[in-house]
């Protein structure tokens, strides 16, 4: 899944945003909704799929994010093991 | 550069220098060396001579030795600086013209080692409560009351805090919000991560209100158990502009505390790509962050764990580690230093991946404090620095709201005042330095009279 963004009314709800953007609902992630990024320039984000993306664009990464802590020791200064995690 | 010069002077001086009852300067042993500026403050040191036992190599320092402090074996050393540009030549000339130099070594900067991953704690939570002056910021009424301070992080287990740190805690379960498909209420998370921190932003706001926001718990395809997707937090900032509109425009605060990133760029798209994270200050993300700043939160993001001495093992970015909203221009990142005031090996360094000028400053880690981990485990990492600056941070708001004190405002105040480690100002391992309550408690009450 990709995120993408999309201007909308003040109120607007995810069948808004499904309907402006010509998309399926089995193209998002209805779980997660529509955010409201940025009231001031009427800016919200969904999560759609990666097909979907690339047809409305443009897409957004969704990158895995981790705790910055307990730090894991690597005194060489060396990195370690890549962490698992597909590529987009 | 710096260097050692060994000479060996008349056995009187030598004499003189070794006896601890007498007392020889630089100037009496080495002076008149052409080229070398000596360091009078450097008082000579007498060098034993190695001494072979009977029938021994005299070259050999193989071999069973005896050493002679007497005055006609023992040499002498002094300290001096010799220019970079000359400093083959002279080394070669000195002993030419000056037969009492015996040899010319460097002197290199010797560095305590750097606090690491896997090191014990230094110190505890009372000294970093002592460091941040915890007890001069209530004494100012900046003691967090009636502040909104957000956790977003793997959940807070509020009665683990509050019985380590032997007072109550305020949890605000009502702003508090979960991802999609986290279970769990607020405060009754298991110990983990995000007590830790929780826990950390109360030393120096201990009447902070805590919203508890689990966000690295998400249960999205593509997470697991401790990690999250940048999603979740988009979604997490959105239910935290609500809070914030909800709150009367001229007593607004909100403090974020984020101790969380991305640490390998295989998750993202690459650099240049219009939907990549780490180096776009358009991505989604990094434009909630700004919208939430403008709307009057502190938003405060860890460095991370990358730096060069000691990298976490999942650090994957080849350079330039502290990336996308970590980096975010209206965002404070915060490196970290142990309670001696040293940088931990671990702190990411600059540039910054949005902003060059990354971290903006450091704050305390790496102590015995929430014991989250068990009873000998430190809160460290950067995880740690930055809830302890965004419980400073709470702490002034409690009498500075956004509507007297911008976040733009909080962020330069900071920085102005943090206690510089470079003598150059900004550099990439402190920041503009660490941060200085005694600093911040002087320029808040010259602000609170120059507009009163």
């Amino acid at each position: 899944m990709v995120l993408i963004t999309v201007r909308l009314p003040p109120g607007a709800t995810l069948e808004d945003a499904i309907s402006r953007l010509g998309l399926a609902e089995e193209d998002v992630d209805t779980a997660y909704g529509l955010v409201l990024i940025d009231p001031d320039l009427g800016l919200y984000g969904l999560r759609v799929t990666e097909e979907a993306g690339r047809r409305t664009g443009p897409p957004f990464s969704d990158p895995k994010i981790e705790p910055y802590g307990p730090p894991k020791r690597s005194r060489d200064g060396r990195p370690g093991p890549r962490s698992p995690g597909s590529p987009p | 550069m710096r260097v050692l010069i060994q000479l060996r002077p008349s056995p009187d001086l030598v004499a003189a220098v070794a006896d601890p009852g007498q007392t020889a300067t630089t100037a009496d042993v080495a002076d008149g060396l052409p080229g070398v500026e000596l360091d009078s403050a450097f008082v000579p040191v007498a060098v034993p001579r190695p001494v072979p036992l009977a029938g021994g190599d005299p070259l050999s320092l193989n071999q069973p030795l005896d050493f002679s402090l007497a005055a006609e074996d023992a040499s002498v050393l002094v300290r001096g600086t010799i220019s970079d540009d000359e400093l083959a030549t002279r080394v070669t000339m000195l002993p030419t013209i000056r037969p009492d130099v015996v040899g010319v070594f460097a002197d290199p900067v010797i560095e305590s080692s750097l606090t690491c991953g896997g090191d014990p704690p230094v110190g505890d939570w009372h000294d970093v409560e002592r460091l941040i002056n915890a007890a001069g910021l209530a004494a100012e009424g900046l003691d967090g009351s009636g502040v909104a301070l957000a956790v977003l992080d793997t959940g807070i287990n509020a009665a683990h805090v509050a019985r380590h740190l032997g007072r109550g805690v305020t949890l605000d379960a009502e702003r508090s919000w979960n991802p999609a498909g986290v279970t769990g209420r607020p405060g009754e998370f298991e110990v983990d991560h995000g007590t830790m921190c929780a826990f950390d932003t109360l030393i120096g706001a201990p009447q902070a209100s805590l919203i508890d926001i689990p966000v690295l718990l998400s249960a999205r395809p593509g997470g697991s158990a401790l990690d999250g997707l940048l999603s979740d937090a988009v979604a997490a900032f959105a239910h935290l502009r609500t809070v914030l509109d909800a709150q009367p425009a001229d007593s607004r605060s909100l403090v974020i505390s984020n101790s969380w990133g991305s640490f390998s760029p295989a998750w993202d798209f690459p650099v240049g790509h219009p939907g990549n994270y780490s180096d776009n200050a358009a991505h989604p993300f990094n434009l909630i962050v700004a919208s939430l700043d403008r709307a009057g939160a502190d938003v405060l993001f860890a460095a991370g764990n990358c730096g060069r001495d000691c990298k976490d093992g999942r650090c994957a970015y080849p350079d330039r580690p502290i990336v996308g909203a970590n980096s975010h221009p209206r965002a404070l990142s915060i490196g970290g230093v142990d309670v001696g005031g040293e940088r931990v090996g671990y702190s990411s360094q600059g540039p910054g991946r949005l902003t060059a000028r990354k971290p903006d400053i450091c704050a305390y880690t790496h102590f015995s404090g929430s014991k989250a981990f068990g009873d000998t485990e430190p809160d460290s990492g950067t995880s740690a620095a930055c809830p302890v600056a965004a419980g400073l941070v709470a702490a002034i708001r409690t009498r500075w709201p956004s509507s007297r004190l911008s976040p733009a405002q909080l962020r330069a105040l900071l920085r102005r005042t943090a206690e510089d480690r470079s003598e150059v100002g900004f550099d990439y391992d402190y920041g503009y330095g660490i941060v200085d309550t005694a600093g911040i408690i002087a320029a808040l009450q010259r602000r609170a009279k120059s507009v009163a």
